[in-house]
């Protein structure tokens, strides 16, 4: 890094020692010392604009802005001198000018930086008595408003979209006292409508469509969450009032994610409250789903799963899991499958080859996953076959961030477009497909390709093998003997090169490290492994077999040739996922238990279907893409629908009246997670922080590196989800859909995803 | 789009101008606007496409410059001045007569598409006060009479004759006057280089390519050469802070973008001896070792762009410009460059921002541009009447020069003396000269006979000195020490007639409209000021007014990002204390001047 020298210096005749390049604003911050400004935001470009932030500097005869003073040996800086205060008076009333005192009607009104620093630092008496500015309020897109009036033109907004998205959809419109900001068409922004803009803004000149005028801030109660969407597991605080989620934002920055949030985190929570909601259980009566009790619904599960049983036999019965369920639902659901009903027709919609890359990496997966912190620290980064800004928008934010703050180089292998290649060194673009072929190539030159492409795979080779420490990230494309190439080729890389299997979906990876896989228990432990099986037989009171089960598109398939008798659905929608959407395919079933939010094409054809809580309606926890577990809360009640914890539960309870298998006794997601840290590997996580908000690394790892196999075509592969589809579940989120850019097909999207907004 | 082949030309040549490309975006957007009236979308998505630049960059860039329109003005697009310069010889009253005769408003367009008319800010026509300009061409020392004659003319479709030179610039020489730089004033064809060469016309150069950088350097230091923009940095010593061990090629600017108002020297210096300031940036160049200049032009002075480009089109090729020259082995490019309209881009930090095409703001320094500049190389700006003055200095010696002017302040100046004065001009005279005679000899006193009241010495963003303050000398250390500036030597006279708030209000309606915008003080301020100022001038003042309309100048004053928001408090301060009389004389309903009323529609 940077030059480490130390120098020492006084801020208010305090000494401080500080690495030499730091900023005043800065340094003051470590000793507690706050120098208000608008216009300085740490990591975006320097303004000086806003003139907040003079201090007094000894020998220098004008005011200083702390936000570009950088410190220097000897250097005395004082802050709250008679000057300095009438200064920041001066700088308040300059703003306050032409600012609307709308403040009662305000969004912002509450938690609006400029109130606080009037509040703090302003005159207590208006000397303005010329007329204000006004222009009329712009909708710039359903989710973006701008109040010129109140806009203090600290340019928050037009860096973090140029230089913290790179999407620059903002600017500066005419000048002087007239300057407005400008979106990128009359009018209209076109953008990735992540919302950056709004949550940045000091004050309530940009606010958000979806929470504008509904409430004051202090009338809500704030959680953090994960968000429901994506598998990057940004933390989202959901802001809430009379059990309805208003708003979802970042203003804390304490989550991984640190202040990114995409669209999908900050406006995609309205599926909570959409009004196709299932809010009460629903039995097939008569050929048609009629809503009934919860009693009667458990009842008629119980028994039919019992008469399934009886008939065919546990072979006959499949369960598909979720990649948006806890991993605590997950662990429940494992032996809920194994042991209650006796089958190991347990699988779920693999997005990313998280089996692979623990089986390749075996005990080396201690140190060897990278987190997102590890994706923007990181010297370089080997992406490949992921349309990350897309697919993974926080991975992409720090890849960015890392390029803008320390030169991080990206290097890539991709069959999608991306907008992340333009911050690329070198991107090799392959073929639908190709990219497994480039990794063979560049680890032993196997392979032909044209001449560009060869170019540039002999170009990335040199560059790789001299780079050290380096985090790859790869897509769901590269599974089974292509991480295994992956992995011996990475060795070759200088230091510690650390992975990360980009999946889609909020707990995509929990669901594999709870074993939510036919042939693995939680941790990865292989069903061949007869003393993890009886570890685990010996802690849910049952015999785990030892031959796996059908994967997910496996049974369906078996469901279609009348060779399953039963399918037990929880939170997925396999007749969509997998393809095979005709009515028919499940025509040979006898019994279809779901559990879903919504009446989804799987749902519509259960003979039960159980109402399930959202994400953000329960207790638990999630594990991203990465394998950062944090905590997920019931921030409003589900009103109707029950956790799929509980439901399981509670049916474990009813089937061992009825002979099959033993009570769960795990009565709170705590206890499930308690039992999860003490017996799944890679779990045994410090509570303490994930208590406190933070995140922990889950490590799950098999003992030694296995023999990598290929996991048969088509089990694991990507929805190719983007910035407003969320699978299933983005279909019920009506403000991430209701954008023009939403109907649009993005300008990177690749003809085969032509339909993707429609999913 | 299908673009006009004289604008497709003037497109590729400017494309290939630059070594960025962006930069060639203020150029294109302004030649596009000649050709086609206005600048709709389809155009700016040609420019953008052209320069790989997204659509928001193109509107956010053309939204800065006053120049530039995205609704068509009419085919004469009429701009009377009325600035402080003109203000003062009747540039209010020329604007109403023009709004009567043509029956519109400022930034409106006459029924038939023939007239459009604009106020505008200074527009380096202050000698030939008050002035106009119609599209680029500049008509000066006007009356309703020649303005209605210059009309019929347009009616009729012709094209009245512009003024011919910068009015003011060609007179008898004065004993007191020492012409070193206007030495070739008046000789026909002297922007020819040929007359050039005639009368020591690149003789400098020559000398120059025989002597080391350094040696280069220690000339201009011993000349006690100081910037003529208006801050008088040494310029020798400015040069000297160019690293030398640099791998990135250092750049030598001239910055001719003026606008400060009151001032119009460089405008007769490109106009009549445009190879003066060529050489003057290829001796520079040869000092700190850069082989790239750029003249940054203000849009308005079209007609000099065109001078200059001839100029270096001469110079290259009689081998003053380009490879190899005079055989010498030292490479020098140069072009020109011309904004669109923003006082802001005069700011050394702005101008190079312009220059790359985007919106004049300044930057934060340090860096400096001698270590960080145009396209993050070393680069050295002066403004172009300094960069005039080098081949004198190369020519006859550093030690030469200096005893022209006083111990520290070496050399000669060009004023621009306007206002009410008999002989408004632009005079050369040496650093150290008296006020008192630039006013009362060079300018011929104060006119009518009536007597002096205040005095701008060096631009309206200097403090304003009082009729009993002008027995000073004029060098930079003189009149800082009289507290105020030498500024850019645009010197303007009031007589006792003259109302100083309305001196004032007009003031800061300038600084207010030509405010970047970027930090608060100045953009707010220059606001709150501007509006109370109108309000006071009005008859709608209170006496609260008085001591808040001078300290909010003082809250200014030494805060904001640039020195635009001195610039605008300084002489506000100045009026303020020195005249605070007639603020007070308008809570009573008196006013120094009759015609105390506001100019509709102004900005």
């Amino acid at each position: 890094m940077a030059d480490q020298k130390q120098i020492a210096f006084t801020i208010d005749g305090r000494p401080v020692t500080t690495t030499a390049g730091t900023l005043v604003i800065e340094a003051a911050k470590t000793q507690g010392i706050e120098v208000p400004s608008f216009c300085y935001y740490p990591g975006l470009s320097l303004q000086a604009a806003c003139r907040m932030c003079l201090v007094e500097v000894e020998k220098m005869p004008k005011l200083q802005t702390a936000c570009t003073l950088v410190a220097t040996d000897g250097m005395v800086v004082k802050t709250s001198t008679d000057q300095v205060h009438k200064a920041r008076k001066d700088m308040i009333e300059f703003l306050l000018s032409n600012h609307p005192l709308d403040c009662p009607v305000c969004d912002k009104g509450g938690e609006c930086e400029l109130q606080d620093m009037t509040f703090r630092y302003g005159l207590d008496k208006t000397r303005f008595v010329e007329e204000k500015l006004h222009t009329p309020e712009q909708k710039w897109s359903p989710l973006v408003y701008y109040d010129a009036p109140r806009c203090i033109l600290c340019f928050r907004c037009v860096r973090v979209c140029d230089e913290g998205m790179d999407v620059k959809a903002l600017g500066v419109g005419s000048r002087g006292v007239l300057s407005v900001i400008l979106p990128n068409k009359p009018d209209e922004l076109a953008c990735e409508e992540c919302g950056m803009c709004i949550d940045i803004c000091p004050v309530g000149a940009l606010t958000s469509g979806t929470y504008r005028y509904q409430t004051r801030p202090w009338e809500m109660t704030y959680v953090g969450n994960p968000c429901a969407h994506c598998s990057n597991g940004c933390k989202t605080t959901l802001s809430v009032r009379n059990n309805e989620i208003l708003r979802a934002n970042n203003r804390d920055h304490s989550g991984i994610n640190g202040e990114f949030l995409c669209a999908k985190g900050r406006f995609g929570y309205d599926f909570t409250s959409n009004a196709e909601r299932i809010r009460q259980p629903l039995v097939r009566r008569n050929g048609k789903l009629e809503p009934a009790s919860w009693e009667d619904a458990l009842e008629e599960v119980a028994r039919r799963l019992k008469q399934a049983h009886v008939g065919r036999g546990p072979a006959a019965i499949g369960v598909i899991g979720s990649n948006h369920t806890t991993n605590e639902e997950n662990y429940l659901l494992n032996r809920f499958a194994r042991v209650t009903l006796g089958t190991n027709n347990l699988d779920h919609h693999r997005t990313a080859d998280y089996a692979g890359l623990a089986a390749a990496l075996g005990s080396r997966a201690k140190d060897s996953l990278a987190t997102m912190a590890d994706v923007y620290n990181a010297p370089a980064v080997l992406l490949i076959g992921n349309d990350v800004t897309q697919q993974n928008p926080l991975v992409a934010w720090q890849i960015r961030t890392g390029v803008r703050h320390h030169g991080l180089k990206l290097y890539a292998i991709n069959s999608l477009p991306s907008k992340i290649h333009r911050q690329a060194k070198i991107a090799v673009e392959v073929a639908k497909g190709g990219e497994h072929q480039a990794l063979r190539w560049l680890a032993s030159e196997h392979g032909q390709f044209d001449v560009k492409t060869t170019e540039a795979l002999v170009q990335l080779k040199a560059a790789l093998e001299a780079e050290k420490d380096v985090v790859v990230l790869f897509g769901a494309d590269i599974q089974g003997a292509a991480i295994r190439d992956l992995v011996s080729l990475a060795a070759r890389f200088g230091g510690k090169t650390k992975f990360m299997a980009l999946g889609d979906y909020a707990n995509s990876r929990g669901a594999a490290d709870m074993g939510i896989l036919p042939d693995r228990l939680p941790g990865y432990a292989h069903l061949s492994d007869s003393a993890e099986r009886a570890r685990f037989g010996k802690l849910w009171g049952g015999e785990i077999s030892a031959t796996p089960g059908l994967t997910a598109r496996a049974m369906m398939e078996a469901a279609a040739a009348g060779k399953l008798n039963a399918l037990y659905v929880v939170g997925a929608n396999p007749l969509k996922t997998f393809g095979v959407a005709q009515p028919d395919r499940l025509a040979g079933l006898e019994l279809l238990i779901v559990h879903d939010m919504f009446l989804t094409e799987t749902a519509q054809r259960a003979d039960v279907v159980l109402p399930a809580a959202s994400t953000y309606e329960k207790d638990g926890s999630l594990t991203n893409t990465a394998g950062e577990v944090q905590l997920t809360h019931r921030s409003i009640d589900p009103q109707g629908p029950r956790s799929d914890f509980d439901l399981l539960r509670i049916l474990s309870h009813q089937l061992s009246m009825l002979g099959l298998g033993t009570p769960i006794r795990l009565r709170t997601p705590e206890a499930a997670f308690d039992e999860i840290r003490q017996n799944v590997a890679g779990y045994d996580l410090a509570y303490a922080n994930l208590l406190a908000g933070g995140s922990e690394l889950a490590r799950a790892t098999s003992k030694a590196p296995e023999a990598a196999y290929d996991v048969p075509v088509g089990t694991i592969f990507s929805s190719q989800d983007y910035l407003f589809t969320s699978g299933t579940l983005g279909r019920y989120c009506s403000r991430l859909t209701s954008t023009n850019e939403a109907k649009q097909i993005p300008w990177t999207s690749s003809p085969s995803t032509q339909s993707w907004w429609q999913r | 789009m299908q673009l006009p082949p004289p604008l497709e030309t003037k497109f590729n040549e400017l494309a290939g101008r630059y070594p960025v490309k962006r930069s060639a975006l203020i150029p294109m957007m302004l030649y596009a606007q000649d050709h086609l009236g206005s600048l709709g979308d389809e155009i700016l998505e040609e420019i953008a496409k052209r320069l790989g630049l997204n659509f928001i960059e193109v509107e956010e860039t053309l939204a800065y410059y006053s120049m530039l329109r995205r609704k068509p003005a009419g085919r004469n697009h009429i701009q009377v001045c009325t600035n402080i310069s003109c203000m003062l010889r009747g540039g209010n009253e020329l604007y109403k007569h023009v709004q009567k005769r043509l029956g519109i408003g400022h930034k409106e367009v006459s029924a038939s598409g023939t007239f459009s008319l604009e106020e505008v800010e200074c527009i380096g026509a202050c000698t030939g006060a008050p002035a106009m300009q119609v599209n680029y061409d500049f008509y000066e020392d006007l009356d309703p009479d020649k303005v209605d004659a210059i009309f019929e003319q347009l009616q009729e479709g012709k094209k009245p004759k512009p003024s011919a030179v910068t009015a003011g610039s060609l007179h008898d020489r004065l004993p007191a006057e020492v012409p070193v730089i206007s030495k070739r004033f008046g000789i026909p064809n002297a922007h020819k280089i040929d007359v050039y060469r005639k009368h020591e016309g690149y003789q400098a150069l020559e000398k120059a390519l025989t002597m080391t950088p350094d040696q280069i350097i220690d000339e201009v230091k011993k000349s006690n050469l100081r910037g003529r923009g208006g801050a008088g940095f040494p310029t020798g010593m400015k040069w000297s802070f160019v690293p030398k061990d640099t791998s990135k090629p250092n750049n030598i600017h001239a910055n001719a973008d003026e606008s400060e108002p009151g001032t119009c020297k460089d405008r007769p210096l490109m106009e009549m001896d445009p190879h003066q300031l060529i050489e003057g940036m290829v001796i520079a160049g040869r000092a700190v070792g850069s082989h790239q200049g750029y003249i940054y032009i203000r849009g308005e002075y079209r007609y000099i762009i065109d001078i200059m480009d001839a100029a270096i089109a001469e110079a290259y090729a009689r081998s003053y410009l380009g490879k190899n020259i005079l055989g010498s082995g030292f490479d020098f490019d140069l072009v020109t460059h011309t904004g669109a309209g923003a006082y802001e881009c005069g700011e050394e930090s702005a101008l190079m921002e312009s220059l790359e095409g985007k919106r004049g703001y300044p930057r934060i320094r340090p860096p400096f541009p001698a270590v960080v500049g145009l396209y993050g190389c070393p680069t050295v700006i002066n403004n172009a009447e300094t960069l005039n003055t080098i081949p004198a200095i190369i020519l006859k010696g550093g030690d030469w020069y200096s005893s022209l002017g006083t111990p520290r302040n070496g050399g000669t100046r060009l004023y621009s003396i306007s206002g009410h004065v008999n002989r408004p001009g632009i005079y050369e005279l040496p650093l150290g000269f008296p006020l008192r005679r630039l006013i009362e000899e060079v300018a011929g006193g104060v006119r009518g006979g009536k007597k002096l009241k205040a005095v701008i010495p060096g631009g309206s963003s200097c403090p304003l000195l009082s009729a009993g303050e002008i027995d000073i000398a004029m060098d930079y250390d003189s009149v800082a020490k009289a507290g105020s500036m030498l500024g850019s030597g645009g010197t303007v006279v009031m007589d006792e007639d003259t109302c100083m708030v309305d001196v004032a209000r007009r003031i800061m309606h300038f600084y207010a409209h030509e405010s970047c915008g970027w930090c608060i003080p100045c953009r707010e301020g220059t606001a709150w000021l501007r509006k109370m100022l109108d309000r006071f001038h009005e008859g709608g003042g209170r006496e609260e007014d008085i001591p808040l309309i001078d300290e909010l100048s003082k809250n200014m004053l030494g805060r904001t990002f640039c020195p635009l928001g001195d610039a605008a408090a300084l002489p506000t301060i100045s009026i303020v204390k020195k005249w605070r009389n007639e603020f007070e004389d308008h809570l009573h309903g008196k006013c120094a001047y009759n015609a105390a009323e506001l100019i509709a529609g102004v900005h």
